[in-house]
């Protein structure tokens, strides 16, 4: 009974212990490590934008240029992300809108980033996903997302949705699928309609 | 060199040192802790940063453990051990994911996993269970060191022979005529790589005494 008590109380001050230093680190390192998430989402934006910037920046750079050429805005459900360059402030050249949507194994987000008309593809970009690797996990792959460059949001009829399949004929608004990870493509194909859907509501 | 199981080494540093990083080498001898061998050594630098979190790993927890040996009810011992090996893991990567961030992006969850490698867990049971907190420091050190400079080695062949270049850096009169090997940075490519260390280390130890008889 007594070597129970001891256990329970080693246990006890050991667990404290470690809990302790480990919440005394992941506080003083926070400020840290939410800098590096922020620098990356807008690195991410940065890159779907097509914004020029030295490859080798900081984190503390990444926010600088960020703010010195995107305006974000809130419109309806969306962030919308305009690159606006600072030499011309009233000329938008591309914008970006995030979207995620569960995939199979777990979330799915990006950005997709379109012309000013709103209409055209300049670029798709995932920055965060846990597909399988070498077949769902291929959609991070150029070969995958430079695809979508240049194809249209919206159908020859004017209908809002992009198609995702490997069959089927050539169409603006269509790409191939990877092989072998059909359950991906259908979920990131609804995801991006759900969001093309709202930026088609919205330009109305 | 010819070091007999660790209880005749107490008290000898020196013996303790070549016991790890050399005659037992925890992954070219007892091939223990391949799995993130040979998934973070497709670049020197990888290597390098694993190398160092399992030599800081294996120090703390050697001494924690160490410390604590007498204090250590003995059947609750291989919680103690997981859980300081845990805390220093996520000491290593929250260090990491703070300061050297695409490094940690691109060890992922290796370095999380370094709680499960069997060289770590293996030296607090079987070494510092037994022994006073400096020897088992050494013995950290020296298994440690064995575990990186195997990786340091493996990551060395591979990004020259996978990427035509060492550290990110292209290599003068190297780099402009080499064509990559792809395999090399791929898995099977780590699987040739880790069979050869493990080929040319136990061949230059010799066969063991007692497979001898």
């Amino acid at each position: 009974m007594k070597n129970n008590v001891y256990t329970l109380f080693y246990a006890g001050v050991l667990g404290t212990v470690c809990s302790l230093l480990l919440t005394a680190v992941a506080s003083f390192t926070a400020p840290y490590q939410q800098a590096n998430a922020k620098a990356e989402k807008n690195r991410n934006i940065l890159g779907v934008l097509q914004v020029q910037y030295a490859p080798g920046a900081s984190s503390q750079e990444l926010v600088q240029i960020f703010e010195d050429n995107v305006l974000s805005e809130q419109k309806g459900v969306l962030t919308m992300y305009r690159y606006v360059p600072p030499k011309d402030s009233d000329k938008t050249e591309t914008v970006a809108v995030g979207f995620e949507g569960p995939g199979l194994w777990g979330p799915v987000k990006g950005f997709l980033a379109l012309d000013k008309d709103m209409r055209t593809i300049r670029g798709v970009t995932f920055y965060e996903q846990e597909e399988t690797p070498g077949l769902g996990g291929e959609i991070v792959t150029a070969g995958f997302r430079d695809q979508f460059v240049g194809k249209s949001i919206v159908d020859e009829a004017g209908n809002p949705g992009i198609i995702i399949s490997s069959g089927g004929d050539p169409a603006a608004n269509k790409v191939d699928a990877i092989s072998g990870a059909t359950m991906t493509c259908d979920k990131v194909q609804a995801m991006l309609n759900e969001t093309i859907k709202s930026i088609v509501e919205e330009k109305q | 060199m010819t070091c007999e199981p660790t209880g005749l080494c107490q008290g000898k540093g020196l013996l303790t040192l070549k016991e790890g990083a050399w005659a037992n080498n925890p992954l070219a001898i007892q091939v223990l802790g391949i799995c993130s061998a040979l998934a973070v050594t497709n670049r020197l630098e990888n290597s390098l940063v694993m190398g160092a979190a399992l030599i800081f790993v294996c120090v703390g927890s050697n001494l924690l453990v160490s410390l604590l040996r007498k204090v250590t009810p003995y059947r609750f011992r291989m919680i103690a051990e997981v859980s300081i090996i845990a805390t220093f893991v996520i000491l290593f990567d929250q260090f990491l994911r703070a300061f050297y961030w695409d490094m940690s992006k691109q060890l992922g969850p290796y370095v999380g996993l370094i709680i499960t490698n069997c060289i770590v867990m293996g030296r607090a049971e079987a070494f510092a269970l037994q022994n006073p907190p400096v020897l088992s420091i050494v013995d950290g050190i020296a298994n440690g060191l064995g575990y990186a400079v195997v990786l340091a080695i493996i990551g060395f062949f591979r990004e020259l022979l996978g990427a035509g270049e060492i550290l990110g850096r292209e290599i003068p009169g190297f780099s402009s005529w080499y064509t990559p090997n792809q395999l090399m940075i791929l898995a099977p490519g780590a699987f040739f790589a880790l069979g050869i260390v493990i080929g040319i280390f136990n061949w230059i130890k010799g066969p063991e005494p007692q497979e001898n008889k």
